[in-house]
């Protein structure tokens, strides 16, 4: 074949090889499909060729960027994880994959980007956090706003609003497709037969973002987990295709995790604080000189040593 | 900056006064204001030159009407009453902040031994005033942000724009006003605006975006205001649980129509007059310019107002209304009249009388109301001469009735529709009067004449507005 | 529907058997109804039919504002407005009627799943169709949609309302497949349907389920509406055992129950007045 094809997607935290959806199911799909391809993790959504990630740079063909693009152009490319799927079957893959878009989509979306709690604590630490300077300041909330106004498109009620009420609405949709799934999926390792297929790619890309970001509160979480049959399809997944990532995390227990982070926020806090505080109190003082409130003068004190300065400070503008 | 203009005794352009030289055998007097006892009433003057300091953008020809009149005083006093006159037209205009009047005598060589030169100071308004309030009322807050500009092309012309932002809905409005040079009782409006309201009783909300043209002028004693206004209507439901015969008018629709009101208005003070009657009629015609809605909706408010023994006042109100479909549409919800409240038949809820469909109410096509109200100081007049004077005791009788009637039948069986099943109510409050636009009214009422699906407010009714019945 | 107000109707819906004035709302047949609204309000019909139970349509030119949704149809039954067939399928199981109790869990996800798949692919192909095509929706969507207003709110209604539907097409990722994508992607749910129907006369062997009231729905409106192009119908028409799938609920359910032109599915090959 041509020289490999470059994915750019989002960077991984958490044991995943990535926190976005659309880019895990893309390098999920592509493992499945033993797919040469060069990664890029990155994350700056500036510099993907298409301006959004996951996004795929081939040599001949330009660059695509939804999942759904991407997987065709890479059967394309006749690296087809489907090619065992019987028409029935491949069927139901078109329906199960609308399944999860029209119902689990906008409320993983809330519960990434919507929810105060979650939003504040992990979404925008993570951006802010891994996005470069300057645009960790103003991407996050744009990213927010977005994915605000996409479900709010998607579920077709332009008032929804972070609260309990969507919360609920979201979460029954969400509880009850999982609950589907698991029923679909049964007691088998894949979905269809012994093999993984793109559908498996898209569970997986919708359910290891909810297995394995700590989220202070989500309802999915406390389901997805009660679901076994789906928490060990998803882990196989990570451990099977994914070893490496599993591997980095190894020597770093969750709670090291935790404090890690705490620690890690803690000098930065200090710095900043002192930083805030000098400059501060420097503006004050470059004000207070500039405008004369106050003025140094050199007095020459007869009698004693030489040149004596002494700064008097006038309480009287000058 | 200042324009100083000079006006001679030429004749003045367009409606300018003819005038003529008064030339009598006076002394010089160049103390006028010295109290001396000497018959200044009688003496003669000549007001030569009339100057206005201070213009900046206001046109010169504009003024001229208002200040025309001095030129015709005969003696002294006249000039200064009718610069005063002069001075209030001017306030009246709304251009400017401060006017001050200058009474002197002439001087420069033209000058006559009787002459008078009288200098009007003023200071206009600034080009852009802001105004910023903070709102907080039914379970809403809201930010308004209001810009002025008085005086826009130099003849009074005024600019205005509200932005409300509010927690739940934003409204706007822009409007133009101008009046007709020399005579500022007729002018010409042009206002857009959108707004929106809330109505729990119905659970209606409704949203109006809307584009009107006014024309005001008096005939005699009489105001006449003529209106297009073009209104694209939207109604929703206010909450899940509306009633479906208000869901049935949820959508969109287009009102235009044209409308006259008259008015006539003799009272001493819009609130709590003392004498005085008020005639208001009102008539709009919708559809026949476009439009969804077609009606012609007729209404009519009077008032009468007596003043009896002892600083008591007796007033009466009636109100009617009716709205006459055209076609087979029917009615909208934001057509129909409303009846009941603290602003109208006291001792029932808000708007709360009349056909309604599960606690929802409808409104109706014809409608009366009457008062009889009774309004005396308050007992032992605490306050008097302060603040005790704008409290007022009132003892009210009110009565009224809302139907929607069957256009069939015949004038005899429409009066007896609304004479039967009259509400009505009575009873005793304390009024308080706010500025001159609003009162506020704290009552005990009871209703009588209640029809089932009606909703009463038995006891104490607060209430606050404009308009009361 | 928020989940405190399903339950409370699922309570009250519980309580009242289903009356004889259950009405259905939709826009006007002749001049106002799109594609898109035809077909969810036949699939609601056609689910209703094939529970044995009757319901009088009524045309509105403002339902679509009128519903609770707003979107159509919706039906009042007793004093309860329900509008979309997945709410309505739950208000009937409320109320003792259901279709697909004999299914079983695997059965149910998939018939959940293809009822998505229309969702998702269907009805957003037939949105995509009307209001992102220019030519559709100059020649034929927006002079419907605005009929029943007058200038200069029929404008602004269409405008307004082709404005959204747009924003939502690139939310979800549409905005960016031209027409013969979304012609293709017809095609292929089109043959995910026939190959899960297969030989069977409903999806789910003997007996029809919510998921053939849909697809009815959405492949008869196809088939019978003419549109600027007939390629959306000559794409269902190349499935022939779509094709005798919906003949055949129409004979089963709607010629052979009432024939008044009312509720007939009869007369839906609407011919002139939508080219």
């Amino acid at each position: 074949m041509a020289a490999p094809s470059e994915l750019f997607c989002w960077k991984g935290s958490w044991g995943l090889p990535s926190v976005d959806t659309d880019s895990l199911i893309v390098l999920a799909y592509a493992r499945f499909a033993g797919t040469p391809l060069k990664v890029h993790k990155i994350s700056n959504p500036w510099r993907s060729p298409t301006g959004s990630l996951p996004a795929l740079k081939t040599k001949e063909d330009g660059s695509f960027s939804q999942p759904s693009k991407i997987i065709i152009q890479l059967r394309k490319q006749k690296y087809n994880a489907d090619y065992d799927l019987s028409a029935k079957e491949g069927a139901d893959t078109l329906a199960f994959i609308s399944l999860l878009e029209e119902k689990l989509m906008p409320a993983l979306i809330y519960a990434l980007w919507i929810d105060p709690k979650n939003y504040a604590e992990v979404t925008r630490h993570w951006h802010a956090e891994n996005i470069c300077f300057p645009l960790n300041f103003f991407l996050p909330s744009r990213m927010q706003a977005q994915q605000l106004d996409r479900v709010r498109l998607m579920r077709g009620n332009s008032t929804l609003e972070a609260g309990e009420e969507a919360e609920k609405e979201l979460y029954s949709d969400a509880l009850e497709c999982m609950n589907l799934l698991s029923q679909r999926l049964g007691s088998n390792r894949f979905f269809f037969g012994d093999s993984p297929s793109s559908l498996d790619a898209y569970v997986f890309g919708y359910l290891a973002p909810l297995l394995k970001i700590r989220l202070p509160s989500s309802k999915l979480q406390q389901h997805l987990t009660a679901l076994e049959n789906l928490t060990t399809f998803c882990s196989n997944i990570l451990s099977l295709y994914f070893p490496d990532e599993n591997q980095e995390r190894i020597g770093h227990p969750a709670s090291n995790v935790q404090e890690g982070s705490n620690f890690d926020r803690e000098p930065y806090k200090r710095r900043k604080q002192l930083l805030s505080v000098l400059v501060a109190v420097a503006a004050m003082l470059g004000y207070a000189f500039l405008t004369g409130i106050v003025a140094i003068e050199h007095v020459k004190e007869e009698g004693l040593t030489g040149n004596t300065t002494s700064t008097d400070l006038n309480d009287e503008e000058e | 900056m200042g324009t100083v203009h000079a006006r001679s005794l030429d004749p003045l352009p367009m409606h300018g006064p003819e005038l003529g030289v008064q030339a009598d055998d006076l002394d010089v007097g160049e103390t006028e204001y010295e109290p001396q006892q000497e018959v200044l009433e009688n003496r003669d003057v000549v007001v030569q030159h009339v100057h206005i300091d201070g213009l900046g953008r206001t046109k010169e020809d504009f003024l001229t009407y208002e200040i025309a009149d001095v030129f015709r005083a005969k003696n002294l006093i006249d000039v200064m009453k009718k610069s005063h006159d002069a001075r209030q037209r001017m306030l009246r205009l709304g251009l400017f902040r401060q006017v001050e009047v200058v009474i002197d005598t002439s001087h420069g060589e033209d000058a006559l031994p009787n002459g008078l030169d009288v200098t009007f100071e003023v200071k206009e308004l600034r080009r852009l005033t802001g105004s910023y309030n903070t709102m907080v009322g039914n379970n809403e807050g809201s930010m308004v942000l209001g810009l002025k500009l008085p005086n826009v092309f130099g003849r009074a012309e005024k600019v205005t724009f509200q932005f409300s932002y509010g927690t739940k809905e934003t409204s706007y409005g822009l409007s133009f006003f101008k009046p007709q040079a020399g005579n500022f009782d007729r002018s010409f409006s042009i206002n857009l605006y959108k707004v929106t309201g809330q109505f729990p009783w119905s659970s209606l909300r409704e949203t109006d975006r809307g584009f009107s043209t006014e024309y005001s002028f008096p005939i005699w004693k009489t105001n006449h205001t003529l209106k297009w206004e073009g209104v694209w209507r939207e109604l929703g439901c206010l909450a899940r649980t509306a009633s479906f015969a208000v869901r049935q008018e949820s959508g969109h629709s287009l009102k235009s129509s044209l409308s006259h009101a008259m008015v006539i208005d003799t009272r001493n003070s819009p609130i709590l007059p003392k004498k005085g009657a008020l005639l208001k009629i009102n008539q709009e015609l919708a559809g026949y310019t476009g439009g969804d809605a077609r009606f012609l909706k007729e209404d009519f408010e009077i008032q009468l107002n007596q003043r009896l023994f002892w600083d008591s006042v007796l007033s009466a109100s009636l109100w009617g209304g009716l709205l006459l479909p055209f076609g087979d549409k029917p009615t909208s919800i934001a057509d129909r009249f409303y009846l009941g409240g603290p602003t109208s038949v006291r001792g029932f809820s808000m708007y709360s009388i009349g056909p309604q469909s599960e606690g929802d109410y409808l409104g109706g096509e014809v409608y009366w109301a009457g008062g009889l109200h009774l309004y005396t100081p308050l007992p032992f007049r605490p306050g008097r001469g302060g603040f005790g004077d704008l409290f007022r005791t009132h003892f009210f009788l009110n009565a009224g009735n809302l139907c929607n009637l069957n256009y069939g039948e015949g004038p005899r069986a429409h009066l007896s529709r609304l004479a039967e099943c009259i509400r009505w109510s009575y009873g005793a409050g304390i009024v308080l009067r706010l500025g001159n636009i609003a009162r506020l009214e704290l009552n005990y009422c009871i209703p009588m004449g209640v029809q089932s699906g009606d909703r009463i407010c038995d006891g104490v009714q607060f209430g606050a507005g404009i308009r009361f019945l | 529907m928020s989940l405190a107000a399903e339950a409370f109707v699922s309570q009250i819906a519980a309580a009242e058997p289903w009356p004889e004035n259950a009405t259905l709302y939709q826009p006007l047949r002749e001049d106002q109804i799109l594609l898109s609204d035809c077909a969810s309000s036949l699939a609601v019909q056609a689910y209703l039919r094939m529970l044995g139970l009757p319901v009088r349509v009524h045309c509105r030119a403002n339902a679509e504002y009128m519903s609770p949704s707003g979107k159509v149809p919706f039906i009042h039954v007793g004093n309860q407005v329900v509008s979309e067939l997945g709410t309505i399928v739950q208000f009937t199981r409320a109320k003792g009627h259901s279709l697909s109790d004999s299914l079983d869990d695997v059965q149910r996800a998939e018939m959940k799943a293809y009822m998505e798949l229309v969702n998702n692919m269907l009805l957003t192909a037939e949105m995509y169709i009307q209001w992102c095509d220019e030519n559709t929706a100059a020649e034929i969507t927006r002079p419907r949609y605005s009929s029943p207003y007058s200038w200069p709110l029929n404008h602004i209604l269409a405008y307004q309302k082709q404005w959204e539907v747009r924003r939502k097409m690139n939310a979800i990722g549409w905005a960016g497949k031209s027409l013969e994508q979304v012609y293709e992607d017809v095609s292929q749910c089109c043959q995910a349907l026939s190959q899960r129907l297969g030989t069977q006369p409903f999806f789910f062997n003997k007996q029809p389920t919510e998921l053939d009231a849909l697809v009815f729905g959405h492949l008869f409106t196809i088939l019978t509406t003419r549109l600027t192009s007939d390629e959306l119908m000559e794409k269902v028409k190349s499935y022939s055992n779509l094709l005798s799938f919906c003949r055949r609920i129409e004979q089963t359910y709607f010629e052979s129950q009432d024939r008044d032109s009312q509720s007939g599915a009869l007369d839906f090959s609407k011919g002139p007045s939508l080219m």
